[in-house]
């Protein structure tokens, strides 16, 4: 029995005269993992900025867990992505001058939870991820790979429902590559949390349980046949409802 | 240079939404080159026109003491500008990685980005020019030797203003230099180059060792309790304190930071004492014309406190000279703490734009703008507050007896001295309020740019 845990609906953004979302419905069941698929400029990292509550869509929907993400003001969905949502970024994106378990320990600490205790539970997550032993190091000590495993634990040490991943192994080698990706899918789809990302890398998307395919604002659960023709699956002048797996 | 001159000026072309990066060097440059004329026309007025002869030789003392002041100030203004020429040297990654991914030789893109950075400043030192034109009727009413500067001691020979702007053009080249051999200019962008933090123990062994000889030879000194034994206390402390701080201040930065890291309970906290850990040179670096600023308030506000309890019968000429030296003092603090607070601004902005993407991904996280700016913030204030009450109290125990003399004979001076400490930590925190809003737009831009 699954449901669906974020849900999207009617989405559209623009960015000048470019279309980044047109008309985007989407449903994401809890513990699904979702690639989404897409040429530069697609617009499938504004999708993930709109799920994630970072964009506010200019048309349409999205909710979390029942709630209208969309609706709340710019502090609620800060607690929100703080407290329910993890984020894996290309570089990683951690705090060079705190060394591995600090740059942990900071997403529970602004949760509010002790230091030591953050430190207790970030020690468990490094540990889980294959880190022991270097959670005194600083990021500079670490290669691409490790600085990755330490923005998953980053990302999940807080218990998050949801990771979003943009790029998560962009810039690995395949076989680093492959091997972040086993970890944040254990940590997330394996733990019956769900991810959401996005890839260039057809590998990559190719491990994750869905892939949609972005294409001029458009997703589709197929890639398109050619540039520029319409997706499979959007009905004309309709939107392009793509729902979960039941 | 035939291809160099229209690609500088193609790239001279201001970037949209990018008016906050120009306009804070710009405007640095403006406030250092008006305090600096201004601090100048201060000192060269006492040539210009000298006290009239007394006997005591008052004149070659304030003429001395016009100089102390100017050399003071001189510290702060430099580390002023050569931040500004940083900042403005940097402002443009992107454009410097393109022409980099283009086939431009970093030497090619170093050599640009210091001339931009210099023109940035030929604009902020014309306006500062204005700037001191401008802000000298004000100046002018201080009074000195009994009565106001007046205007037409303030106004500086056109070739001494022409000479300071010049020296000013030279100092932005050499930072904005400086500043591109601290980063890595590559195809793919520009990156600060890491640098593990190396400060040595032996500093704070020297330190110390030094603390203690100065100690125990004021000390002997102060037994003869003569005015020439002051005046010898005095230029020893100073200039033992002065090496003494420089010796050990990034030392002792590194310690409390260490020791806030291991106590740090929040986020702030250990956010902030990680950033001074990363690098307590530059720490100190930024405050170091602050540390000199508050040790000589100190000693010179508790030399003038003994001078000014004892003085009782002196002739007119000493008291305006007591009187005057205490307004350098203040007048010497306060511009310096103006110089590290801009100072400070400069740098968080520079900062801030540096790590432009860390800083949206943790807005993109949910890490509350509060704690971001709180962070940044209290990695200024912590090294501040230390510098500040360190060398007060530093000067405070190397002149103690004379600090004793002074809180009976006239406590309210040295309340005075500590009133404009605490108001010069104040300023410096507004200096940092007023960098806020370029972290607003960074954040702004990056929720924007996506794909």
């Amino acid at each position: 029995m699954t449901s669906v845990i974020l849900g999207a609906r009617s989405l559209s953004k623009r960015y000048g005269a470019g279309i980044a979302l047109d008309n985007v419905d989407l449903d994401i069941q809890a513990g699904e993992s979702v690639a989404v698929m897409g040429a530069s400029g697609s617009g499938k990292t504004t999708l993930l900025h709109t799920l994630a509550g970072i964009t506010i869509p200019d048309a349409g929907t999205v909710s979390y867990s029942g709630t209208d993400i969309t609706a709340l003001n710019e502090t609620q969905r800060s607690k929100l992505r703080r407290e329910s949502f993890g984020f894996v970024f290309q570089q990683g994106l951690l705090i060079p001058e705190l060394t591995a378990i600090e740059n942990v320990a900071l997403a529970l600490m602004l949760n509010g939870v002790l230091r030591r205790d953050a430190e207790a539970q970030s020690a468990g997550w490094l540990a889980h991820l294959g880190l022991s032993g270097m959670e005194g190091r600083r990021i500079g000590e670490l290669s691409g790979g490790q600085a990755q495993r330490v923005a998953i634990a980053r990302a999940q040490v807080t218990g998050a429902r949801i990771v979003f991943a943009d790029e998560p192994t962009g810039a690995l080698d395949s076989h680093t590559s492959a091997d972040v990706m086993t970890a944040l899918l254990e940590a997330t789809a394996g733990r019956g949390h769900t991810l959401v990302l996005v890839t260039h890398d057809s590998t990559v998307a190719s491990r994750c349980s869905r892939t949609l395919y972005m294409h001029d604002g458009v997703l589709s659960p197929a890639l398109p046949a050619r540039p520029g023709a319409a997706p499979a699956g959007e009905s004309a002048g309709g939107s392009n409802y793509l729902a979960g797996p039941r | 240079m035939k291809t160099t001159i229209p690609i500088l000026w193609m790239m001279s072309r201001p970037a949209p939404g990018n008016k906050a990066v120009v306009a804070l060097p710009a405007t640095a440059f403006a406030l250092v080159t008006a305090l600096l004329l201004i601090v100048l026309a201060g000192a060269l007025s006492f040539f210009t026109h000298p006290a009239p002869a007394d006997g005591f030789g008052t004149a070659g003392a304030y003429q001395n003491l016009a100089l102390v002041a100017l050399a003071l100030l001189i510290l702060p203004l430099l580390t002023l500008g050569g931040s500004a020429a940083r900042l403005s040297a940097r402002r443009r990654d992107e454009r410097l990685s393109t022409l980099r991914l283009l086939g431009a030789t970093p030497a090619l893109v170093g050599f640009m980005a210091v001339v931009e950075a210099t023109a940035v400043a030929v604009l902020g030192i014309a306006a500062g020019i204005v700037l001191y034109a401008a802000a000298l009727p004000a100046v002018a009413l201080i009074h000195f030797q009994g009565h106001a500067l007046g205007l037409a001691g303030l106004w500086l020979d056109p070739l001494v203003v022409l000479a300071t702007a010049a020296a000013l053009i030279v100092l932005a080249a050499i930072s904005a230099a400086v500043g591109m051999r601290q980063v890595a200019l590559t195809p793919l962008g520009v990156r600060t180059r890491q640098k593990a933090p190396t400060v040595h123990w032996v500093r704070a062994a020297l330190g110390a060792g030094a603390a203690v000889v100065l100690y125990l030879g004021m000390a002997n000194i102060t037994a003869s309790g003569s005015i020439a034994a002051v005046v010898v206390i005095l230029l020893a402390a100073f200039a033992g304190g002065l090496a003494l701080l420089n010796l050990m201040g990034p030392y002792v930065l590194k310690w409390f930071a260490g020791r806030q890291v291991r106590r740090a309970a929040t986020a702030v906290r250990l956010l902030a004492a990680r950033t001074i850990l990363e690098s307590p040179k530059a720490a100190w670096r930024q405050v170091s014309g602050l540390a000199m600023t508050s040790f000589i308030a100190v000693v010179a506000g508790t030399g003038l406190a003994v001078l000014n309890g004892a003085g009782a019968g002196i002739g007119t000429a000493e008291a305006n000279l007591y009187n005057d030296m205490r307004t350098g003092v203040m007048i010497t603090v306060v511009a310096s703490f103006l110089l590290v607070a801009c100072s400070a601004g400069v740098n968080q902005a520079a900062a801030i734009l540096d790590r432009r993407e860390l800083y949206i991904s943790l807005d993109r996280m949910g890490m509350p703008r509060t704690v971001m700016d709180a962070a940044r913030k209290r990695a200024i204030m912590s090294p501040v507050r230390i510098v500040t009450v360190g060398s007060a109290v530093l000067s405070g125990v190397l002149l103690f007896p004379l600090t004793g003399l002074a809180m009976i004979f006239s406590p309210l001076s040295l309340l005075v001295i500590a009133g404009i400490l605490a108001g010069g930590i104040g300023l410096i925190w507004l200096g940092l309020a007023a960098s806020a809003p370029v972290l607003g737009r960074v954040l702004a831009g990056g929720s924007t740019a996506a794909d």
